[in-house]
């Protein structure tokens, strides 16, 4: 991991932004071919394109293609310049200016100016709008243009990873009409800067986006089209993706990898990612309460064993832990071993010495989640835990049971920061707060790791935190998931981040002759 | 009975229907392993010798969770049938004795509900319900229901006005010793025989129900879910979804030909 002083991320930061954007090199040296039509399958249903609240794993392709943010996140998992060209800020890091992109336009045409990025923040920061990126940019005290291409944000405490926060997947750029307008609208229809522009949106079938001619790359999109299309069932999206019926697989289910990857014309990518299923356990609810249940239950999960068959290897380990290892500041997390005598003893303490019975929720969407259940339940049997599966439909799932069950399997993509990590789950005021967990010392330190600077004080700061999720053992998390994606040869260029939001399908193209 | 095991398609029926039963009763105490028991290193293999027919996608011995499945397999499709023919046949008496306007008023509200596809209406009864076997088996047995009530009138009606009903008429006796005594034992036949048949149908609605996630929850080893579960790993081990598949047919089929063959044993003119 790098440690630089902040005036060497200042430098870093303006190289970041001066290069060029990744992916738009080409390494085979062949120009680039444009037109066509992309097919993407995908396995769970868009049900929203508001940019501001979505958290679907088929919907963040799509608003990776309708809108732009200031801030971009890369495949190396750094920021980079998006609709701001170059940024700045002052030495202790309270204040940031953003240079914005000249010459950008909306969808229907509609000039980008300063304003609309002022009113997308506003937007953001209103805590009457529900929006995922707030948890992120709560330093924020105000925005203000300057002119009509420079934006300053003033932050309430210093806050050097301000261009992370830019970049979030749901910080993209709105125009002051469209928030000024109905919200609801919001929902199914798009007007960003990105380089497609909405053409159909069929919540239950498919979402076509064409070309925006007007996007700020030239010559990009390649691209004439892309089509998201839903295939409710696995084995149906696995089938017309080897017949070539579509052209990338957005996700590939472990079970299938292997077969995939084998097949003629198929390029198949396995990205080393943060992806996590967890465990979720109520903590205002008997028995979660009880850290020494928590424990348990983290004791009576075989991880290398889930591992090798859930994941079919194409993954490792993790020891409830929400923070990739690949994360700055992240430490090493101690292994906890698969121990029932030890989880049953531990049971016992609490004040269950003949076992627990309990409830665990899974959606059937991805399949992980109940193979996730059905695994648990077999190694957690041999601590005494009695567990029966409830497995619903995704959308009932949503519906009846996130956020509000206490005791169910969750599913959660890689943050790029330590700080987007925690700020989505685990602080009191974080997004998707689900455990009740509500620690104010580890909301205190995540706090205190925001507004610090020096980065040795930092990974201190955040060294604590980390002993104190082992400690209090918020979720259980049994395991980081790589990233599985696949594409057919003839398309290039076709990549996934590891924190799976950014796609950059404006530097795909089709070689088809 | 004699005349079921003469025709082919009945010494046939009663054989596959024998081994259900069999398997039914027995089947869980003669698992060669756990059948929940995980195994890493033996995951998604074919037949052998240590697992006659394979391993899931778990590692689990497939024939101990078909043999572990049985009871659950078929006490629902017999569960749901009798539920269904029980209250289906006690309306349809209800309705031909009585007649007239009541009759007309019964069936023309089961008619309605005859309208409906069969899984159609299951589906929607299981989503007012919720999932679970218990809900599963209650919206099959709802779903036989109008059925069964049309098959029993039409029985009955065709005894009401025999002689000996009328007799039994004449001889002063009370309604429900007729019913009982002179029309249901002269209705029954057909009654049964529908049940029969049936009873393979409930299965498959079951192992669907299953299949779609709405009946019998995982780690459960219905067969319907074992096919659900094991869809996914199609592919890579065929014997994962061809073994419980299977063993849902046989059992349709076994039920399915016994009926037949009970049928053309009650139908006289079939008769020898």
């Amino acid at each position: 991991m790098s440690h630089f002083t902040l005036s060497r991320r200042h430098v870093l930061m303006s190289l970041a932004a001066a290069s060029a954007m990744p992916g738009a090199t080409f390494a085979q040296g062949t120009a680039p071919k444009a037109g066509g039509t992309l097919k993407i399958s995908h396995s769970t249903r868009i049900a929203t394109l508001n940019v501001l609240s979505l958290s679907g794993p088929a919907e963040y392709p799509c608003i990776d293609m309708l809108y732009s943010g200031l801030t971009r996140m890369g495949l190396d998992n750094q920021p980079h310049a998006d609709l701001a060209t170059e940024w700045s800020a002052n030495d202790d890091a309270t204040e940031f200016t953003f240079v914005l992109r000249e010459g950008v336009t909306f969808h229907d045409g509609t000039p980008f100016t300063a304003d609309d990025v002022v009113a997308t923040y506003e937007a953001i920061l209103n805590p009457d709008i529900p929006s995922a990126a707030r948890s992120v940019l709560t330093m924020v005290e105000s925005v203000e243009a300057v002119d009509d291409l420079t934006v300053k944000f003033v932050l309430s405490a210093p806050f050097a990873d301000l261009p992370y926060s830019t970049a979030h997947a749901n910080a993209r750029i709105l125009s002051r009409a469209a928030l000024e307008g109905d919200l609801s609208k919001l929902d199914t229809t798009a007007n960003g800067t990105g380089p497609f522009k909405l053409e159909t949106y069929d919540t239950a079938r498919m979402v076509r986006l064409v070309k925006n001619d007007a996007y700020y790359k030239p010559d990009q999109p390649y691209l004439d089209a892309v089509e998201m299309m839903l295939f409710p069932d696995l084995a149906a999206e696995t089938a017309n993706f080897l017949s070539g019926e579509t052209d990338v697989m957005l996700t590939v289910q472990q079970a299938d990898f292997a077969r995939i990857a084998e097949s003629a014309g198929i390029e198949a990518q396995q990205v080393g990612s943060g992806r996590y299923v967890c465990v979720v356990m109520r903590q205002d609810q008997e028995p979660w309460n009880d850290v020494r249940v928590r424990k348990a239950l983290g004791m009576a999960v075989d991880r290398q064993l889930l591992v090798d068959i859930i994941l079919e290897g194409l993954g490792r380990p993790a020891y409830d832990s929400i923070v990739a290892p690949e994360l700055e500041y992240a430490t090493d997390k101690p292994e906890i071993a698969y121990d029932p005598e030890g989880a049953r003893a531990l049971l016992a303490e609490a004040g269950y010495p003949d076992g627990l019975k309990a409830t665990l929720v899974a959606s059937d969407r991805p399949a992980i989640r109940a193979q996730t259940a059905i695994a648990l339940k077999q190694t957690a049997a041999a601590a005494g835990f009695d567990l029966e599966i409830k497995t619903m439909p995704h959308d009932t799932y949503l519906a009846e049971e996130w956020m509000k069950g206490d005791f169910y399997v969750g599913y959660w993509g890689m943050q790029p920061t330590i700080d987007a990590t925690y700020n989505l789950l685990l602080t009191s005021e974080a997004s998707y707060q689900d455990t009740e967990w509500k620690n104010a010392e580890f909301d205190a330190l995540i706090a205190e790791g925001r507004s610090t600077v020096d980065p040795e004080l930092r990974a201190e700061i955040y060294a604590k935190a980390q002993a104190l999720e082992l400690e209090e053992k918020p979720y259980i998390v049994p395991f980081f998931e790589d990233v599985l994606t696949a594409s057919r040869g003839t398309t290039e260029e076709w990549h996934v981040a590891p924190i799976s939001r950014f796609y950059f399908i404006e530097d795909v193209w089709m070689d088809k002759a | 009975m004699r005349k079921i095991l003469k025709s082919p398609t009945g010494l046939i029926g009663t054989l596959l229907l024998a081994l259900v039963l069999f398997v039914t009763i027995f089947g869980p105490w003669i698992t060669p392993y756990d059948p929940q028991a995980f195994d890493a290193r033996a995951r998604l293999e074919g037949p052998s010798l240590a697992h006659w027919l394979g391993t899931d996608q778990y590692g689990r011995d497939l024939l101990s969770r078909l043999l572990s499945g049985a009871p659950a397999t078929v006490a629902f499709g017999l569960g749901a049938t009798v539920l269904g023919v029980g209250v289906g046949s006690v309306i349809g008496v209800i309705a031909g004795v009585a007649g007239g306007r009541t009759d007309s008023v019964i069936m023309r509200v089961l008619d309605g509900m005859l309208a409906m596809p069969e899984l159609l209406f299951t589906l929607l009864i299981v989503t007012f319900l919720g999932g679970g076997t218990t809900q599963a088996m209650l919206a099959v047995a709802v779903t036989f229901t109008p059925g069964m009530a049309r098959i029993s009138r039409s029985a009955v009606l065709s005894v009401r006005t025999r002689e000996y009903v009328l007799a039994a008429q004449a001889r002063g006796e009370s309604g429900a010793w007729i019913v009982g005594r002179e029309v249901l034992p002269n209705a029954l036949g057909p009654i049964i025989v529908e049940a029969t048949i049936r009873v393979s149908f409930a299965i498959m609605i079951g192992a669907t129900l299953g299949f779609l996630g709405l009946g019998a929850q995982p780690p459960s080893t219905e067969w319907g879910l074992m096919v659900a579960e094991a869809r996914q790993f199609m592919f890579r081990n065929p014997w994962c979804v061809a073994v419980p598949g299977l063993a849902i047919a046989v059992t349709a089929l076994g039920f399915n030909l016994f009926g037949d063959a009970l049928r053309d044993a009650f139908d006289p003119k079939r008769g020898h």
